[in-house]
């Protein structure tokens, strides 16, 4: 008994003194937390403002992975096909939303009793889309589900950053001139914040279109006084022509993509675009290239 | 001499259920073998991975909206089935050899008696288990509702009946069991069933010359048949009455009918021959794609260009990689010669 | 027996008043104790900077232009600043663009400078010069960039160059440490014992407890100290007085492929009317074999 209480005393003593040096473990593991990316964010045209805001221009394809197919499609496209009724509210999707007017709002969905994460969503300005981004580990559906505009998402969090992966899209668009992306791709994408910057990175793998992946990347800005509007929208005549009409250019008669390189500067080839186009050493190939001529000339 | 009539039925579903694209255009001869595109390859290897995963017998339960849902499985064409108080309807009943899986999946969504077989047209992939499935089922006899046997009422347009049956005497394509008994022969037929009301609209000369849309109206809910799918260029039974026109003009009439709840998304559903369920945004894809191609190949035709000419402008390159394939029962190839004789055949009238 | 239980009994209180005392005092006394050694000794040295990296950014990196492409691919011509706000005074500089006359007053590398070159179409090389310097080379211009972790009070007097003086740190993921934003910005401060109560426990994979490689992390660059140089190899300033933040993400992808992103933010009331922010991205090379330095050029 006596040698008995001896030892818990200094067992105690020990424990005491370990337990002022350990680490306390109370809290959730910090790395399932991540980093808090609710709030208002404000996004920042400081790059491609041209192309995000006022649209992309006709035949210009530079610095995209595209393939014959996209070419085609693009080189096809009219932009009159967006005043069909159909076509008139149609959202940017998930992969291109950030690209727009898009003025970003993040909140959480946070599981009452547990306090566990559920979900990240988001919505953002233009054409208002709402997005969920599934924390709970659930399973994306089977390929026979419905795709939507915003497509499936499930998040984890590696360090600090958001890693997304998105199935389920419906077809869409790379760029807005005509450039798509299939319904087959999938979208991997990383939310990092640093303070009050959100570093939005987006790569798309899309087997029908692309010949590799796309990355782009877009930044916000934490703005809490931000206040975004709503944004209905509704369907109207803008055009009358026979039902069934869709506008397009029939191959190699649309004579507009030969203005956007000759406007800029820009060779005829480069315009085309290609995984080529991406890469540094494209600058050697760019100055054995004449320059562009406009079209009729 | 009499034939047996179970052996017929067998030997008939066996030869059905490999597709029904297998009877179109065989009087064109092999089609050329044009060069294979990295986008064709790509998507045929991504087919192969799916065909692999088609060959299994299940059966896969998708609620849609309303009383409706959607069945997909195998080989075989999707199946819609709407559930309630009065029974079951089922729009198409996919191929034979899933019918046991099809009854088990519907047993899993109501235990009432099937009413009503609807069939979108007449292809093996989507009649193939009307006889199994119709004797499990059970019409409502009475007053001037009789039935020829027990079991559901399976209802078609009549140039379905056409196409399954054959005059005395002479072989039909398929048992009697499967055949429609019930068909109509103007632009629509109506029904109220489980509490709405449900459209069979005709749609002429269009993937068949038999073709129904079914329009659930309370559900919100559009079966297309094979008028829309999601996994190929549409087959054009030409030897059938099939027509790209058609094709495109059925599809601008499920876009009159759909209506979007918000930013073209959801609302009415189409559930499509084959494939994922789908909306307006998916349909106007589809009609888009098909509207441009059947331009270019009709603007190829206007200047006088042989089928051979067509093949090689490629009029389908950018949707190859997404619809395409170069093996299989519908090939790219054949997709274009459908339009291209169509369309060909209808210049030369017109001159 | 009675008294031999009672001397027991007492010997046994003797020894218990022996052991329990001195235990209880030490652990009343612990805290004091060591936090006696906290406040009287100098704190240890900070592990160096390349031991406790988070995220690794060494090799060859290739830029992956898909965005700003006109403007990066070519020289863009004089007047087109689309997407830069920059203020009146920029635009006036800007619109004076000479690019011969930078050639030959040796300031080709004006839109090779700490403001613009990781928007330069080419290729990183990133080693450690030393275990709390990473050194960044491009290709393009042959510039070299040279990170520090440490003291920031070692900038030096005037301009350092093109390349200014940067400052580095790496940020942990998790719970910042408390004080850590001190001289050197890895160093433990005063509570650097309570920073380390919050390193937390396993990392995701399980690959060890509270270690900076298992919870991640950005790497943050500060430059100043600058020569002025171009945002857009067309003439559009930045000042001297600019401070450049970066961070640093590495990403790596389903099929393999590895990245970082650098976001950039130019804070230069001089010539902006708010700062100028953009985001760069780079892929992982498995060699230098396509390592080609070029230099710099004006247009």
């Amino acid at each position: 008994m006596h040698r008995l209480g001896r030892m818990a005393i200094a067992g105690l003593t020990l424990a005491a003194a370990v337990s002022a040096i350990l680490p306390a473990r109370a809290q959730p593991p910090m790395n399932a937390a991540g980093y808090d990316l609710t709030g208002e964010w404000a996004p920042r045209f400081h790059e491609d403002q041209p192309e995000r805001i006022p649209g992309p221009e006709i035949g210009d394809y530079l610095g995209l992975p595209i393939n014959e197919a996209a070419r085609l499609h693009a080189d096809s496209w009219d932009a009159s096909i967006l005043t069909l009724p159909e076509h008139q509210c149609k959202p940017h999707p998930s992969d291109y939303a950030p690209r727009g007017p898009a003025n970003l709002r993040i909140w959480k969905e946070i599981d009452a009793p547990s306090q566990q994460l559920i979900a990240y969503h988001t919505h953002i300005s233009w054409q208002a889309p709402e997005r969920t981004i599934w924390m709970d580990g659930r399973p994306h559906p089977p390929d026979y589900a419905a795709h939507t505009w915003q497509g499936f998402s499930t998040g984890r969090w590696e360090g600090d950053m958001l890693t997304m992966t998105t199935t389920h899209l419906k077809m869409g668009w790379i760029r807005r001139n005509g450039i798509p992306r299939s319904d087959k791709a999938i979208v991997t994408e990383h939310l990092v914040r640093h303070g009050d910057y959100l570093t939005w990175i987006v790569i798309i793998d899309d087997p029908v279109y692309l010949t590799e992946p796309f990355i782009r990347t877009t930044d916000f800005v934490f703005d809490p006084h931000q206040q975004i509007a709503p944004y209905p929208c509704q369907i109207v005549d803008e055009i009358d022509r026979p039902q069934g009409v869709v506008p397009h250019h029939l191959p190699g008669q649309n004579t507009f993509v030969l203005e956007f390189p000759a406007r800029y500067g820009v060779p005829a080839e480069a315009a085309r675009g290609g995984a080529e186009t991406m890469y540094p050493e494209y600058q050697l190939k760019l100055k054995t290239m004449p320059p562009a001529r406009s079209a009729g000339r | 001499m009499k034939l047996d009539p179970i052996a017929v039925s067998k030997a008939t579903g066996f030869i059905c259920a490999t597709g029904a694209a297998f009877f179109l255009v065989a009087s064109a001869g092999a089609p050329a073998q044009t060069s294979r595109s990295n986008a064709e390859a790509a998507k045929d290897a991504r087919d192969a991975k799916e065909e692999k995963k088609d060959t299994n017998t299940d059966v896969h339960v998708l609620p849609v909206q309303g009383n409706v849902y959607m069945l997909v499985g195998g080989v075989g064409g999707n199946i819609t089935v709407q559930a309630g108080d009065e029974g079951v309807l089922l729009v198409d009943t996919s191929v034979e050899a899933l019918s046991d899986n099809v009854l088990k999946a519907i047993r899993s969504i109501s235990t009432k008696p099937i009413r009503y077989i609807i069939n979108t047209h007449v292809h093996a992939d989507h009649v193939g288990g009307n006889a199994p499935i119709a004797k499990q089922g059970a019409m409502i006899e009475g007053g001037n509702m009789g039935q020829p046997y027990r079991g559901a009422a399976i209802l078609a347009h009549e140039n379905v009946l056409h196409r399954m049956s054959a005059p005395t005497g002479q072989q039909a394509p398929f048992p009697t069991e499967a055949w429609p008994t019930d068909t109509y022969f103007t632009k629509k037929k109506e029904l109220f069933f489980n509490g709405e009301a449900i459209l069979i609209l005709h749609q002429p000369s269009a993937h068949t010359d038999g073709d129904s849309i079914v329009f659930f109206r309370r559900s919100d809910v559009l079966s297309a048949g094979d008028l829309f799918v999601t996994t190929t260029y549409p087959v054009i039974d030409l030897e059938r009455g099939g027509t790209i026109q058609g094709v495109i003009a059925a599809l601008n009439n499920i876009l009159d009918i759909a209506i979007p709840k918000d930013k073209q998304e959801g609302g009415t559903y189409v559930i499509p021959g084959h494939g994922r369920l789908s909306d307006e945004a998916d349909v106007l894809e589809y009609r888009d794609m098909l509207t441009i191609i059947r331009d270019r190949i009709q603007d190829l035709v206007k200047k006088g260009s042989t089928l051979d000419q067509v093949k090689a402008a490629r009029p389908t390159l950018d949707y190859d990689g997404r619809y395409g394939a170069t093996a299989g029962s519908w090939t790219t190839a054949k997709f274009i010669e459908a339009v291209y004789r169509n369309l060909a055949v209808k210049q030369s009238k017109s001159r | 027996m009675r008294h031999l239980t009672g001397a027991l009994t007492t010997r046994r209180r003797q020894g218990l008043r022996a052991t329990t005392l001195p235990a209880l005092l030490l652990i009343a006394l612990l805290p004091i104790v060591t936090g006696a050694q906290r406040g009287g000794e100098p704190p240890p040295p900070p592990p160096p900077a390349r031991t406790i990296a988070p995220i690794d950014l060494t090799g060859y990196w290739v830029s992956v232009v898909t965005e700003d492409w006109r403007y990066r691919m070519l020289t863009p011509p004089k007047g087109d600043y689309a997407s830069v706000p920059l203020n009146a005074a920029a635009r006036r500089m800007a619109d004076a663009w000479d690019p011969a006359k930078d050639e030959t007053s040796g300031d080709a590398c004006r839109s090779y400078g700490v403001g613009n070159i990781m928007r330069v179409p080419g290729r990183v090389h990133i080693t450690w010069q030393d275990d709390d310097t990473l050194k960044v080379e491009t290709d393009a211009g042959t510039q070299t960039r040279l990170l520090h972790f440490g003291d920031a009070a070692q900038a030096p007097a005037g301009d350092a160059g093109w390349q200014g003086y940067s400052v580095a740190r790496w940020e942990l993921a998790g719970p910042q440490r408390r004080g850590g934003a001190g001289p050197r910005a890895n160093a433990p401060g005063p509570d650097a014992a309570a920073g380390q109560r919050q390193a937390g426990p396993e990392a995701p994979d399980g690959r060890g407890r509270g270690t900076s490689t298992a919870r991640g992390g950005s790497l943050k660059v500060v430059t100043t100290h600058m020569k002025a140089g171009y945002l857009r190899k067309n003439g559009v300033p930045y000042s001297e007085n600019a401070v450049i933040t970066e961070y640093l993400d590495r990403h790596t992808e389903p099929n393999g492929d590895q990245w970082f992103t650098v976001t950039t933010i130019v804070d230069d009331p001089k010539y902006l009317a708010e700062p100028f922010i953009t985001s760069s991205h780079f892929k992982k090379e498995a060699n230098s074999d396509k390592w080609r330095p070029s230099p710099c050029t004006a247009s």
